[in-house]
């Protein structure tokens, strides 16, 4: 089978000034369908640069990057917003909520882009919150809610509007261990009943034990890629 | 996203920061108020000159004369432009020329019973004279086939006088004749129906005396029409002659009329029309002429005021410009995490450019009410207070703003579009903000 996202000698180097930054060396990877795929390395080893080229945040500064048949890499911001808009879920490790809207606007915000009413909006906002767990938190402000929760409505908003692909940057990193656990079912059981896939980015053990496959970077590079065997 | 969501959130990110939304418009009101009250100032002054000189006469009347000037263009014969029907007919056909009549004038002297007015009688062409915008107070105008029917000015029936009780004209009171009912007799002869003749030497001329009709009576007290009878320039022409022959006058027979009348619809084109007639060769006279070196000054007090209305509302522009930059500044992350999430560049866009927007329209609407209320306070206690202080100067000179309804319509969108180019820079900057380094702000 094709596999869904193909990531292809990919490099990335940051320039400041004189200075030149190599993020990512020279990656490969494919992911498929419905797979859930773990980045771990130390910190400044290329796992957020390598999760945001993929999302088209970043070029790479060469190699090719592949979803389905459309060249990431070619893209310009336009169109590879319009592309993210379509197919792809974000969470952050800071929830990154806006703190002007309420739990259920939160959720909703995607859909807006997207240009669907109100009212079909708020049905589906409110649906997603109620399957995180968050039924009757419809009118809080972040503000008023506690970080788990905050990061409940975060994956809400990534998922409500049924992308192919989630990209999650250390998403319990702002977690303790119990409310991380927590959060991680919620999501890993969402993208599981939907077929989604789900790359993460953490630093977690036990978090990758949620995880198809586990790839170790270190220094721009990837070191190994291992299988998760649960069964 | 659609244009509902649009509005609604950019209206929650104005109130999010009230202060700073509520000054950004204060500034918006201040401008648009500015420089409409100004302009109306100059609207006004205008409106007053104009007043003034209608008062005066006809604005739409252009006035032609034979002589003076030669055919431009003509061959150096100098030859002199003639005002016969030929000329008429040209005239009537440039564009804006409503009606054209030749125009003769002869100084008669009217008698109703033991009553007599000595008046300048105007002949027309009886079938344009309803095409020269004359208001009626009683009757009717001339119409074709008139011919000894008279439509009388409005102050002419106060002019009849008694000659065996007094000497001259009353000039005000009531009339002591009706002009319309009454029979008249009308003649050359200025020593009709008094007493003695004075005019003992030369021979005694054997005047003819004519039975005419009045048909009507015009409205307009103020004007030059006021003192003039009008009636049918063929029966007027020859009454002239029976004159000239009683007089034993001699003289060389005139070629063509001596003076036309040219009524022009839009008093806007009455400059054009005159400047067309000259071009024929004849002189021309109209208020209008007066009319535009007037309101040449007015437009110029008009553009010094709305200049300086001009510059407030700049300052309120940068005003808008430098709320916006602050509120993307602030907005940053909010920026970053909309585009991640999958906001069109053009949303983005959208969104600062509404909220601009919405600041100059708020501030437009609410400084075109607010100049109306100046507007209306000027005119009432202001110009009460002024003619208190100097007395009432000059005629209608009450009205001091005038604000017509397109420019408060134009100070809105104005307004508007202040907002709207002021937002377009920040606009554009939040738009082109990397996601990526938005979300690193803190
Ligand atoms: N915008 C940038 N400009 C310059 N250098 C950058 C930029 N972004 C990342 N880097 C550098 O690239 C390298 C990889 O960074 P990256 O953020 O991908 O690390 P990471 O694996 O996500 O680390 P962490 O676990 O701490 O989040 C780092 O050395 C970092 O300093
Ligand atoms: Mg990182």
């Amino acid at each position: 089978m094709k596999p869904l996202i193909e990531v292809k000698n990919v490099r990335k180097i940051y320039r400041m000034g004189d200075e030149k930054e190599i993020a990512l060396d020279d990656v490969s990877l494919s992911v498929h369908k419905g797979e859930i795929i773990c980045l771990v390395g130390a910190s400044g080893s290329g796992k957020s640069t390598f999760l945001n080229m993929v999302a088209g945040l970043e070029k790479p500064t060469r190699g090719e990057i592949y979803i389905g048949d459309i060249p990431i890499h070619k893209l310009n911001e336009e169109k590879v917003t319009l592309f993210r808009q379509k197919n792809i879920g974000f969470i952050f490790q800071a929830f990154h909520l806006l703190p002007m809207l309420t739990a259920v606007e939160n959720v909703g915000l995607p859909l807006i882009f997207r240009g669907v009413d109100n009212k079909k909006r708020h049905i589906l906002a409110k649906k997603m919150l109620e399957d995180v767990g968050l039924s009757g938190y419809e009118k809080r402000k972040p503000s008023q809610m506690s970080g788990g929760q905050q990061q409940r409505v975060g994956i809400a908003r990534a998922l409500v509007g049924n992308p192919k692909i989630i990209f999650a940057d250390e998403p319990t990193g702002n977690l303790d261990s119990s409310t991380s656990v927590e959060v991680m079912e919620i999501m890993v059981k969402k993208v599981r009943e939907n077929n989604q896939t789900l790359l993460i980015v953490t630093h977690d053990p036990t978090i990758s034990e949620y995880a198809d496959r586990i790839v170790t970077i270190k220094d721009g590079n990837i070191l190994n890629i291992e299988e998760n065997k649960r069964g | 996203m659609n244009s509902r969501d649009l509005i609604q959130l950019a209206i929650r990110n104005l109130l999010r920061r009230k202060t700073r939304t509520f000054l950004a418009v204060i500034g918006v009101v201040v401008g648009t108020c500015a420089i409409i009250v100004m302009l109306s100032i100059g609207f006004g002054l205008s409106h007053n000159f104009e007043e003034q000189i209608a008062s005066y006469g006809n604005l739409h009347l252009v006035n032609v004369y034979q002589g003076g000037g030669y055919v431009v263009g003509g061959y150096s014969d100098g030859k002199q432009a003639i005002l016969d029907d030929k000329a008429i007919a040209a005239m009537e056909r440039i564009k804006g020329v409503d009606a054209v009549s030749p125009r003769v004038e002869e100084y008669l002297t009217f008698g109703i019973d033991k009553h007599v007015a000595s008046v300048s009688v105007i002949g027309m062409k009886p079938e344009v004279m309803q095409k020269f915008g004359f208001n009626l107070q009683e009757g009717r105008l001339l119409q074709p086939g008139d011919k000894y029917a008279l439509v009388f000015g409005n102050q002419v029936p106060v002019m009849f006088y008694n000659p065996r009780e007094t000497m001259y004209s009353s000039w005000s009171g009531e009339p002591k004749v009706d002009v319309i009912t009454d029979k008249i007799i009308m003649t050359g002869d200025w020593e009709y129906g008094q007493k003695r003749r004075h005019g003992s030497e030369g021979e005694k001329i054997n005047y003819k005396e004519y039975k005419a009709q009045g048909v009507g009576i015009l409205a307009n007290p103020n004007d030059e029409s006021a003192y003039y009878v009008y009636m049918n320039i063929d029966t007027l022409k020859t009454i002239k002659e029976d004159l000239k022959r009683a007089r034993k006058e001699i003289g060389p027979n005139q070629q063509g009329y001596q003076s036309a009348m040219v009524y022009v619809g839009d008093i806007n084109d009455v400059q054009d029309v005159s400047d067309k007639i000259r071009e024929m060769g004849f002189q021309t006279h109209s208020l209008s002429d007066w009319l535009e070196a007037m309101q040449d000054q007015a437009k110029m007090i008009q553009g010094i005021l709305g200049g300086i209305g001009a510059i407030s509302l700049l300052v309120a522009a940068l005003g808008i410009t430098n709320t916006m930059i602050m509120s993307i500044y602030e907005r940053t992350k909010e920026i970053g995490i909309m585009k991640v999430i999958g906001a069109n560049l053009g949303d983005i866009r959208r969104m600062f450019l509404l909220e601009a927007g919405m600041i100059g329209f708020l501030g437009g609407l609410a400084g075109v009410v607010l100049s109306f209320i100046l507007s209306l306070l000027m005119n009432t206690v202001l110009s009460d207070l002024l003619s208190m202080m100097f007395g009432s100067i000059g005629v209608g000179g009450s009205t001091i703003s005038i604000i017509p309804w397109w420019v408060a319509v134009g100070g809105l969108v104005f307004a508007t579009a202040i907002g709207l180019i002021s937002g377009y820079s920040p606009a554009r900057r939040a738009m082109k903000l990397s996601a990526l380094e938005s979300l690193r702000n803190e």
